[in-house]
């Protein structure tokens, strides 16, 4: 047991990290929906460091190994960037089409020129793989502590504008606020949002962040409105389904991202049943 | 070049037959919101290959096509269903959540199955290349039959599309229509997914009608227009496909998504410009 634990500490830390920032950030994907952004954002990073292998292949000149990884994260933060001035700009009333609609065929276009430029890749299967299952198990503390560092720099930065980052995500549901450069302020978003998906996604997967990011927020929005509640619910469904899927994929050797996610699905429909229940209730008094 | 363009006639056939019926999909897709639909009926079409592989049965034997029928279906009208209540989470939440645990459970098997992550990742890319006369006549026989349901019931499933809350019709009729609707849409989906891929499949539905909508809102005039950026699209791509020697699906994919972009920049370049001229006015 006590070597379970410290192999098993440093992806329950990162876990739990990770955790806390995508339940913020899910009721802002919620409220926006803007559902399938995640998927889309951790795609056109991928693309910023196909593009960068790419360079670095064509350019004869020796170069180390560390200098290499680093232009790679370096290109994908700039993807990202772009993405982000993107989807702030085309975000827009007098466009009369959904934002989703947009983030859909920035995926579509990210993964596909992805595969034209690495020239339908070999062992394209394996990678595709990996980016969905991620590799939590895996991560080290250097990770940890990055991410750790990444949480508090970010998370700092959206709790010193809660306001007016809230206001933004009002704005998207056609409600009227009063807010200095709009546009700004959704690039901003978009842009720390971008940083938190690659990071994330490098550690837990395409589809744990996604599912870290949608259901813990989704199961808050049947018993809460209130944005504090709605975090702390999202934390409580979101700690206890990580932990439990953690320790069963550990106990009975399977996948540990799969196995969250399906504990997280088992906890949304417990939530809607809990919800059945008490409008049964109320509506029989 | 005759030759070649025998070769590739079957190609450009399916991808125009794809172009026509999901650019029309596509419109009311986009209406309704619900643009990943399309990812999350293949990835559950997906799931029931597995679970008829993992009953026994063989690959591509019609016992696991019917499993895998039959569980889209099942789901799907299950979505449809449980549409109409008070929405607390919007639907495209809904189809998220769907997605990721019919992925999450499709992982889960796949270590079950050997080979299984192909299946995972078989659905990602498709082949329309290699397509041949009989799959081609097979959804072109398919496809008029949906498209003869759609123009018979044209005006409900419009109505239905523009109603963003309740419903327009009575509720038993309305779920009638809305059950039509997403089955049709998901028998489409399941049968042009193995020809073109998910990616081909997702930009057919979604590119040409988001093009057509920024400029009409009109339903008669987004079709049309619609169906003409699609099919122009699939033929320019797999023309440029075949001049440059880059995959088909992609090359459509690329050019039609980088259409959208450029229209929408576009038009947001001109509406600065036109405000600008009337404040100096």
């Amino acid at each position: 047991m006590i070597t379970a634990l410290d192999f098993m500490l440093a992806p329950l830390i990162a876990s739990l990290l990770l955790i806390v920032i995508t339940v913020y950030f899910g009721i802002h994907v919620i409220e926006r929906e803007i559902i399938f952004i995640d998927i889309a954002l951790a795609q056109i990073a991928a693309l910023g460091s196909c593009v960068s292998l790419v360079i670095n292949n064509l350019n004869i000149s020796p170069h180390d190994q560390i200098h290499e990884h680093d232009s790679r994260t370096m290109m994908a933060y700039l993807f990202c960037l772009l993405a982000a001035g993107v989807f702030s700009l085309l975000k827009d009333k007098q466009m009369k089409i959904p934002l989703e609609a947009i983030i859909g065929i920035a995926y579509a276009v990210a993964t596909t020129s992805a595969v034209i430029i690495l020239d339908k890749g070999a062992g394209s299967d394996v990678h595709i793989h990996d980016m969905l299952a991620g590799t939590m198990l895996w991560v080290s503390w250097h990770q940890t502590f990055r991410l750790l560092l990444m949480v508090i720099l970010i998370g700092g930065f959206h709790y010193i504008f809660r306001k007016k980052f809230k206001a933004l995500t009002l704005l998207y549901q056609d409600q009227e606020t009063n807010i200095n450069h709009p546009k700004l302020w959704d690039f901003l978003f978009y842009f720390t949002f971008g940083i938190v998906i690659v990071e994330a996604v490098n550690i837990g997967g395409i589809l744990t962040i996604f599912a870290f990011l949608i259901i813990p927020a989704s199961i808050s929005a049947f018993f809460a409105i209130r944005w504090t509640a709605r975090i702390l619910i999202g934390l409580l469904v979101g700690g206890v389904s990580t932990i439990l899927g953690l320790y069963l994929s550990w106990v009975m050797d399977v996948p540990c991202s799969p196995t969250i996610v399906l504990f997280l699905g088992l906890c949304l429909l417990v939530s809607v049943s809990i919800k059945a229940l008490m409008k049964y209730k109320t509506n029989h008094q | 070049m005759s030759e070649n363009l025998l070769f590739l006639s079957a190609p450009i056939t399916a991808s125009i037959l794809l172009a026509a019926i999901l650019s029309y999909f596509g419109n009311h897709i986009l209406s309704r919101g619900i643009i990943f639909i399309d990812i999350a009926v293949a990835q559950i079409a997906a799931l029931g290959t597995m679970i008829g592989l993992l009953l026994g049965f063989a690959e591509e034997s019609v016992n696991v096509q019917l499993i895998s029928y039959l569980f889209t279906l099942i789901i799907i009208s299950v979505f449809a269903l449980t549409k109409f209540r008070k929405q607390i989470i919007p639907q495209e939440a809904i189809i998220g959540i769907i997605y990721c645990i019919a992925l999450g459970l499709a992982m889960l098997l796949a270590e079950k199955i050997p080979g299984g992550s192909n299946f995972i990742s078989k659905t990602i890319t498709g082949n329309i290349l290699w397509v041949t006369w009989e799959k081609v006549l097979n959804c072109f026989i398919l496809f008029v039959i949906i498209g003869v349901i759609h123009l018979f019931f044209r005006k409900q499933f419009i109505q239905i599309s523009d109603t963003k809350n309740g419903m327009p019709y009575s509720p038993g009729k309305t779920r009638v229509y809305e059950l039509l609707f997403y089955i049709s849409f998901s028998v489409v989906i399941v049968k042009s997914v193995p020809v073109g891929g998910v990616f081909l499949v997702f930009t057919l539905l979604i590119a040409p009608s988001v093009a057509a909508t920024l400029f009409t809102q009109n339903w008669m005039k987004r079709f049309l227009w619609s169906w003409i950026i699609g099919v122009l699209g699939s033929v320019i791509g797999m023309y440029i496909s075949y001049t440059l020697n880059i995959s088909n699906g992609p090359a459509i994919v690329t050019l039609l998504g980088t259409v959208v972009f450029l229209l929408a920049f576009g038009k947001l370049a001109a509406r600065k410009f036109i405000t600008i001229r009337t404040k100096k006015e």
